[in-house]
């Protein structure tokens, strides 16, 4: 289902269904390593957010995606709500 | 002499009761795991009836941590992991009682593949479909991987893994040590327990999650084992419908589940004050290396895994008051048993030998296991489990199968047999503490 609108009730809900934890306990300033993400979580995540977003996601992109914003190979960094709701967004409004 | 291993915990998740205690219940009272089938829409089907694991009673994210870890298992490995949660309770193996690199896994897992319903049937037959010319059988091989990569979560991918139940498994309980993934079978959860034992004689471990799981209740496992001829077809009486040993009988019922043992090297347990179940005392193998699905009419190579695992345990025929058979219920199985252990037993009395299939069903990879968990719980509460749906005896299959009812009586040591396709034959022998 192709979400309209603000996407932040949506991904809220996939990254709670991804990370099986209530979605009040999704924040834009939650750390979703802190959740339990783990890198393959993030790929799980990418599938799903491009369903609502209705496009696939280039391998490319989500490569970058994962590269840079989440640090793949080292995912101690604490990862907000927000950095993929900014990635969400970013490939909705891509022509 | 060899230092001893110990079983100093046990989980399982069977058809007949999750949790040991459930599972020793059904065991004593002769209860059958088997009905309709309940997983999937299974009309049409030669094979209709399977042992299943309860879904009301059995909650994997309750043994997951963190919970979401559930999504990334199989169904068996959901089960392994669980089944190991339970053990490890039991043994009362706390954080810090051993290196983490010293707790090993040696678990029997199903074939390799996805044999996951969702990624097999439901992605890759649909992108199959879709990317076939109208005209043409020839499969579009770059449309089929436009369809496949459009309707398949990548996540799915790892749920086929073999190795992958006893990573999650290694994951939950920090076992850093040797971790091995035996895929023979159906004798794989008697050979994984076996191997676990080697790992703590050699040293390579202190403490082994051994064991065995399975589920393989899906379209493509039913109908693979009806189209092999294995199953029975008693579709209107399912509870009656695994009969080993018995002249009716016609082929076994599918089941699904696991069992893990905690093995333990005798001076490890003793130094945390363990309670030992039982010994774990001696394995053999040995392959027919004769035909894929056929067993030696002779039941040589089975004759020899039963010997060899007597004299690894320093045992002889006179010591064994039990055997848990293979007992498959299909025609070959059954005879070929009962040959292979008159054959190891001769000059000796048979012991009672009965099958805990006729109850669980064939949990196949998981099956070893399960049924290993059966002869030391009868060893702990003193009694034989029965072999039920016995009723007309087969004059190529004369031995006391425990028909019917459990019966009272003292373990003093025990054998359980694994046969697998491939000509795999495998025998344990438990004896008490």
């Amino acid at each position: 289902m192709v979400a309209t609108g603000d996407l932040t009730e949506p991904v809220r809900a996939i990254v709670a269904e991804v990370l099986m934890v209530p979605p009040a306990d999704v924040q834009p300033e939650t750390s979703l390593v802190g959740l339990g993400a783990e890198s393959i979580d993030f790929l799980d995540l990418i599938f799903r957010i491009e369903e609502v977003v209705g496009r696939k996601v280039p391998v490319s992109r989500w490569e970058t995606f994962i590269n840079t914003r989440l640090p793949g190979a080292d995912l101690s960094r604490a990862i907000t709500l927000a950095i993929v709701l900014e990635f969400a967004d970013q490939e909705r409004s891509r022509t | 002499m060899t230092e001893r291993v110990a079983i100093t915990g046990i989980g399982v998740v069977t058809p007949i009761g999750i949790g040991i205690a459930d599972f020793t219940s059904a065991l004593r009272a002769g209860r059958s795991g088997a009905r309709r089938i309940t997983a999937f829409d299974c009309e049409g089907f030669d094979t209709r009836i399977a042992a299943e694991v309860d879904d009301t009673s059995f909650d994997a994210g309750s043994y997951v941590k963190p919970r979401k870890m559930v999504k990334h298992m199989s169904r068996s490995a959901a089960f392994a992991v669980a089944a190991a949660a339970m053990a490890r309770c039991e043994s009362r193996l706390l954080a810090g009682d051993v290196d983490p690199y010293r707790i090993g896994v040696s678990l029997g897992a199903g074939g390799m593949g996805p044999v996951d319903l969702d990624l097999l049937a439901g992605q890759g037959v649909a992108a199959i479909a879709s990317a076939r010319g109208q005209d043409s059988d020839e499969l579009d091989i770059p449309a089929f991987a436009r369809e496949f990569r459009a309707r398949t979560n990548p996540i799915s991918m790892l749920r086929g893994l073999p190795n992958l139940a006893a990573a999650h498994l290694a994951i939950q309980q920090d076992a850093r040590g040797p971790n091995n993934t035996i895929t023979t079978a159906c004798s794989a959860g008697t050979q994984a327990i076996g191997e676990g034992l080697r790992a703590i004689q050699r040293g390579d471990a202190d403490v082994v999650f051994a064991g065995g799981t399975d589920a393989m209740i899906n379209p493509v496992g039913v109908l693979g084992f009806s189209m092999l001829g294995t199953l029975s077809r008693r579709n209107d009486d399912p509870e009656h419908a695994s009969r080993p040993f018995d002249a009716g009988r016609d082929g076994f019922v599918i089941g699904e589940g696991a069992a893990i043992l905690v093995l333990e090297r005798e001076a490890v347990a003793k130094a945390r004050g363990a309670t030992a179940l039982a010994e774990l005392a001696g394995y053999g193998c040995t392959c027919d290396a004769y035909r894929i699905t056929d067993e030696r009419p002779d039941a040589e190579a089975a004759v020899r895994a039963i010997t060899l695992c007597l004299k690894d345990a320093g045992a002889s025929a006179e010591d064994i008051d039990y055997i848990n058979a293979h007992g498959t219920g299909t025609q070959m199985n059954d005879v070929t048993e009962t040959t292979a252990v008159r054959t190891a037993f001769n000059g000796s009395g048979l012991p009672p030998m009965s099958s805990t299939k006729s109850m669980i069903g064939h949990l196949l990879a998981a099956a070893g296991a399960v049924e290993l968990a059966a002869t030391v719980t009868g060893m702990l509460h003193d009694f034989l489990p029965p072999t039920i749906n016995f009723e007309v005896p087969d004059p190529a299959c004369m031995l006391d199968c425990v028909p019917n009812d459990a019966r009272s009586a003292q373990i003093g040591a025990a054998l359980s047999n694994s046969f697998g396709f491939g000509g795999q034959n495998a025998c344990l022998m438990i004896r008490r503490w």
